[in-house]
């Protein structure tokens, strides 16, 4: 699976445990073990891709006991900055100016790859001062060569980028600041409203159609929000009975809904303010006021661009995605994308809201003040192949045996052997049980054995401890290797292979299954059932193993000041166990 | 809504039509009737002193539909983020080959047994195929992308304005819920129907909102930012996308023209891209115009490029690097017209051949407004409002508003499909109009409406009609104060265009209107988790206050919970 094989992923069990909020240390009532083989980890489950995580991508709660993932941690932002030019954004403005950089930081719209400010006019050769050229400047793309005059955008000054641009159309045109637009608003409704009162009072009864007072162009999908909203405003503002002299009591005999509702529901409503009968709430009129009356020109206009132009002037659907304003189509509409801030964040456990991680605040700085990964408390498992090792133990010149095991070729229904290592991070031996299912889930089925699944793996102690200890003394076997690279003898069941300071390896054997169907006899070729495709990895080989961990630890410092501190012996130890499911990637079946 | 009380919580998909002509007083009494009243109350900046609305409280907008979700705040024009559900975002983390090269090069297979785009779904509304623990691990992965990548947000718990489509099955809306409140904290979520949204960013109180998704396209009647009615129809973004495919199989077969090749079965995206960059809609062909009436704002270009057969044909060329091997497949361009004109309008089946979730979309429309009241009727029809995915395909309004037009002017509003000669036609809606004018303008005057039930408290809908009604009785005085006429066009087929749901979203929490569903996180938490057993009782709502007749379970019960549209 895109990783490289074998690979191993770590399960954390917090999508099914509902009950992460109620704290609970799994490690006091290990599950039935009938339990467990009913729920049997099956990595084709498309929800084991949203459990299943490289161990380095975990963290671990020293509190809770258990694996933390990425689902089951709370973040806290720390500090915001912008990835390209680094430049550090404090919080208040990310409120004002959102969440991308307000400096020169663009991506180019079309490859979003960064853009550079350049001159129009050609560099001169021999200053390298950028004050010294003259502009105009654009925003180009240095992989593409997409730039802003593809657009009719040129820039005066080649600081300030995204003021000016807020400032300027596609095309060239200047866009009116939001107060311009406001004051543009009320003066045309002024006017609108003048007309109407003529109209009225010239007794022509008949409607003013939406045509005649539709203003030119077509406005902007932001020009008809910020239209829209200030109808509301100004709707619900007048609609409020905050001023019940205002000339609209009279107008209406009744009461609108809203007006109905706010009575209803307004506890402190007075007599007084039920009396007045506000102008209800209408609906906008005019594109003033954010209606707009489809227009089958629009229509009609990009479909004659598109038999015109064709497939170029389209844009595909990540470029639109990567627009602020989605809605659009043709390639002139196109705007440079502001850079997306970043975050630092930290962690916490969502049970303990303990600090599982913390960046280091400087931007520039990659470290971490506080990181509890669970590589440092979980044993990491490992799978090569056995044959491998030994071929490469024993290299024989001159022979034709495979150096390197293929693992994109696993061979349907040979018996195969891989050694499984597991290495303790922990200061403590731990003794491991292994379970895993005699066929794989899913359509392949590949058996499995493991040929000791219950052993000991020695402490993380130092060398030197080690060569102190005599309890964990090397394991001596007496394997052959054959002319055909294969063990000959020296597995057996219910022994370990090999074992050394931290680590013990087993045997694992493995069949792998078929990726069709083995008919008895294939008379007549393909004929009858026909062929099912294959689905995407399916003929991946991965094996669920469930791990179980027993160990005696030393009682924290916390606990232990909790209990009794008189009985401050050093050897206080406490009985530990941790269960977890992985997933090992062995390889992908070989089509036959 | 009172068909629910003690039943089982599923949402009743098919809604019944009604036999009888429907009045207004029906309205009031129907089961699809008062919904979720858009306006509760308003900020503290406008409304009375004293009011509840907690003026310190921010909130994310949320809207959430079968294949995407998209986010932002209050007060933006649009989201700041929309995130999909395709399989690059369902990989194990640490899977990165959705940037290879060579992989994303590669043409994907679709999964046995998998429908059409069913990879790239959040969910069905099929709850028998879906599984609900998938669903939370899409959209609690989705919504941490939100949140970490474009909210940026400081700690502070956040509420959230969420507008999701009103027939949402109850236990996907528990599962979302329960992702929203348990992973990100927030303290309360005010639900919101999508159509109501989509006529609030129109500028419109009432509204036919014919929403073109994924899996189906409804088609809803609201007034006074109520759901009045609603229908659907499979004839969608869905099906469009399918024979999109078809075709382009089809072409690229005869294009490469090898027998011996296998046959080509092009992918998802390759399909929905095609689709999204040069699929349109013919306009309505004109040898099936039987009346011809045009509003006056049908462009001449238009008509020209429709009558004008053109040659040579014009052809469009479409790059598909995905193939074996990659190649350009031209095109004639009118061919890329087909998909739509099959999935959409179905011309070449008889009507009666049609399932009632497969009609047609002009004839879906058609039969919604039939089945309104016929006040609600002429308002909606000049406010029908097309949205969702699918809307954006050029030329596809047009021909949904023509193909509509025509249909009213061939068989006006008979329940029983009529062929009646245009002029007996002409005098029954002048007749109609009439009635409509005279009894509206009794209900106008001072007691209004007790005629019609006197038990029943008036909805608000009811009440609203006659400002319309008197409103030239008033012109005079209102002088500018009134209603421009605009505002009460209606009886015409006129097409408004709406910026979508989410900024429908974005405005109601900007202006700080407070939606009767609110839920609030600890009320959720302690009932919404008790156990499976207990959830059909308990309603996670507070309805603070009834609103009439009809509405909720709660009716009459102060204090108690309910969800509204969503119960
Ligand atoms: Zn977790
Ligand atoms: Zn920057
Ligand atoms: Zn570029
Ligand atoms: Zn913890």
């Amino acid at each position: 699976m895109a990783q490289p094989f074998p690979y191993t992923y770590y399960s954390c069990d917090c999508y099914d445990s509902k009950t992460a909020s109620i704290p609970t240390k799994r490690s006091s009532q290990p599950p039935p073990p009938e339990d467990e083989d009913e729920r049997t980890f099956d990595p084709r489950n498309p929800r084991s891709n949203y459990s299943l995580y490289p161990l380095e991508h975990l963290l671990y709660c020293e509190d809770c006991q258990q694996i933390r993932c990425p689902r089951c941690v709370i973040e806290e932002t720390l500090n915001w900055f912008c990835p390209s030019c680094l430049f550090e954004v404090p919080s208040s403005m990310i409120k004002s100016e959102g969440n991308r950089c307000t400096r020169n930081c663009y991506n180019c719209p079309v490859c979003t790859s960064p853009m550079m400010v350049n001159s129009l006019e050609p560099p001169d050769p021999n200053t390298d001062d950028r004050s010294g050229i003259g502009g105009p400047w654009v925003l180009s793309c240095p992989y593409c060569h997409w730039s802003t005059v593809d657009i009719g955008i040129e820039f005066e000054k080649h600081t300030g980028i995204t003021q000016q641009l807020s400032r300027i159309a596609n095309g060239g045109k200047p866009i009116p600041t939001q107060k311009e637009r406001d004051k543009e608003r009320d003066r045309r409704k002024e006017l609108e409203s003048k007309k109407k009162e003529r109209e009225i009072l010239s007794e022509s009864d008949d409607s003013p159609t939406v045509d005649r007072r539709r203003v030119d162009g077509s406005l902007s999908h932001e020009e008809l929000f910020s239209n829209l909203s200030a109808f509301y405003k100004s709707q619900i503002a007048s609609a409020t009975p905050s001023n019940p002299f205002s000339p609209h009591d009279i107008n209406f005999s009744s009461p609108s809904s809203f007006s109905r509702i706010m009575n209803l529901y307004s506890s402190t409503s007075s007599k007084k303010q039920k009396q007045a009968k506000p102008t209800p709430m209408r609906e906008a009129a005019s594109t003033l006021e954010g209606l707009t009356i489809h227009d089958s020109a629009a229509d009609a206009t990009a479909i004659e661009r598109i038999k015109k132009e064709g497939w170029s002037i389209t844009l595909s659907s990540t470029q639109k995605h990567d627009q602020l304003n989605p809605n659009m189509q043709f390639d002139d509409e196109l705007r440079p994308v502001a850079t997306l801030l970043r975050t630092k964040r930290g962690k916490r456990c969502r049970n303990c809201r303990h600090i599982l991680s913390k960046p280091e605040s400087k931007i520039t700085s990659t470290r971490y003040k506080i990181k509890l990964l669970a590589l440092n408390h979980i044993p990491r498992l490992s799978l090569r192949a056995l044959s491998t090792t030994t071929a490469q133990q024993n290299p024989t010149p001159g022979t034709s045996a495979p150096l390197t095991f293929d693992y994109n070729a696993l061979k349907s229904g040979i018996p195969t052997h891989f050694l499984l290592t597991l290495s303790n991070p922990l200061f403590d031996p731990i003794r491991v049980t292994l379970a895993t299912p005699s066929t794989t889930p899913g359509k392949i089925q590949s058996r499995i054995t493991i040929l000791c699944p219950q052993f000991e793996v020695g402490a993380n102690t130092d060398v030197w401890d080690d060569a102190l200890s005599s309890s964990l003394s090397p394991v001596k076997r007496g394997s052959v290797i054959g002319p055909d690279g294969q063990i000959q003898g020296g597995i057996e069941a219910g022994k370990i292979w090999d074992r050394g300071r931290n680590w013990t390896r087993v045997v694992i054997e493995i069949v792998p299954g078929f990726l069709k169907p083995v008919t008895g006899l294939a008379f007549g070729g393909n004929g009858g059932v026909p062929e099912e495709m294959l689905n995407e990895d399916e003929d991946v080989l991965e094996i669920p193993i469930f791990v179980r961990l027993e160990f005696e630890a030393d009682v924290s410092a916390e606990d232990r000041g909790l209990s009794d501190s008189k009985e401050s012996e050093k050897d206080k130890r406490e009985k530990r166990e941790e269960a977890f499911w992985t997933v090992i990637g062995v390889g992908r079946i070989a089509a036959i | 809504m009172s068909s629910s009380i003690g039943g089982d919580r599923k949402v009743s998909l098919g809604r019944s039509v009604r036999g009888t002509t429907p009045r207004l007083k029906d309205l009031a009494s129907t089961p699809e009737s008062p919904r979720t009243p858009l306006f509760r109350s308003t900020s503290s900046a406008y409304g009375s002193p004293g009011g509840s609305f907690r003026t310190e409280d921010e909130y994310i907008v949320l809207e959430l539909g079968s294949r995407f979700v998209r986010g932002g705040f209050p007060g933006e024009s649009t989201p700041r983020c929309t995130l999909s559900f395709g399989p690059d975002e369902q990989r194990r983390v640490g899977d990165y080959r959705q940037w290879d090269p060579e992989y994303t090069l590669a043409r994907r297979k679709r999964k046995r047994g998998q429908e059409w785009g069913q990879e790239y779904e959040l969910y069905q509304m099929d709850l028998s195929q879906l599984d609900m623990g998938l669903v939370e691990d899409k959209f609690e992965r989705a919504m941490r992308e939100a949140y970490n990548k474009y909210f940026l947000l400081d700690p502070k718990p956040r509420r959230i304005l969420l507008a999701l489509p009103p027939l949402m099955p109850r236990q996907l809306l528990s599962t979302v819920l329960g992702v929203l409140f348990g992973n990100f904290q927030a303290p309360s979520i005010t639900l919101m129907a999508s159509p109501v949204l989509s006529s609030v960013a129109a500028g419109l109180r009432s509204a036919l909102v014919v929403d073109i998704g994924w899996a189906e396209t409804t088609v809803t009647g609201i007034y006074e930012y109520r759901e009045v009615h609603q229908r659907k129809s499979i004839r969608a973004g869905k099906l469009l996308s399918k024979e999109m495919a078809k075709l382009l199989n089809h072409e690229l077969d005869e294009w490469i023209d090898d027998p011996n090749a296998p046959k080509t079965e092009i992918s998802f995206e390759e399909a929905e891209e095609v689709l999204s960059r040069v699929g349109w809609c013919k306009s309505r062909p004109k040898s099936n115009r039987r009346t011809l009436y045009f509003p006056a704002r049908t462009s001449p270009v238009l008509e020209e490029f429709e009558d004008a057969v053109e040659s040579p044909e014009p052809v469009i060329t479409i790059p598909f690097p995905r193939n074996v091997p990659p190649t350009e497949l031209t095109i004639p361009f009118a061919s890329l017209a087909k998909p739509a004109e099959t999935a959409l309008f179905a011309p070449n089946t008889a009507l009666n051949e049609f399932d009632d979730d497969e009609l047609p979309l002009h004839h879906l429309i058609y039969r919604t407004l039939l089945s309104l009241p016929m006040d609600v009727r002429g308002l909606c029809m000049s406010r029908i409002v097309i949205t969702g995915g699918v809307s954006s395909l050029p030329g596809l309004k047009t021909r949904i508003l023509s193909e509509l037009d025509a249909l009213v002017q061939q068989r006006g509003w008979d329940p029983v499909r009529s062929y009646g000669s245009a002029s007996e036609r002409h005098e029954r809606i002048l007749r109609e109009r009439k009635e409509n004018l005279e009894r509206r303008r009794e209900e106008g005057t001072d007691k209004v409406g007790e005629s019609l039930n006197p038990e029943t408290p008036l909805s608000a809908a009811l009440q609203e009609q006659e400002e319309d009604a008197i409103e030239h009785k008033l012109a005079h005085l209102a002088l500018k104060n009134g209603p421009p006429p605009v505002c009460t066009t209606g009886g015409t087929i006129r097409g408004v265009e709406t910026l979508g749901a989410w900024a429908g979203a974005s405005l109601v929490a900007q202006l700080r209107i407070r939606g009767i569903v609110e839920v609030e996180r600890d009320k959720f938490l302690q009932h919404g988790l008790a156990g499976a057993n207990r959830e059909k009782d308990v309603s996670v709502v507070p309805q603070r206050q009834s609103i009439g007749p009809g509405v909720g379970r709660g009716a009459g019960e102060r204090g108690s919970w309910t969800l509204g549209v969503w119960a």
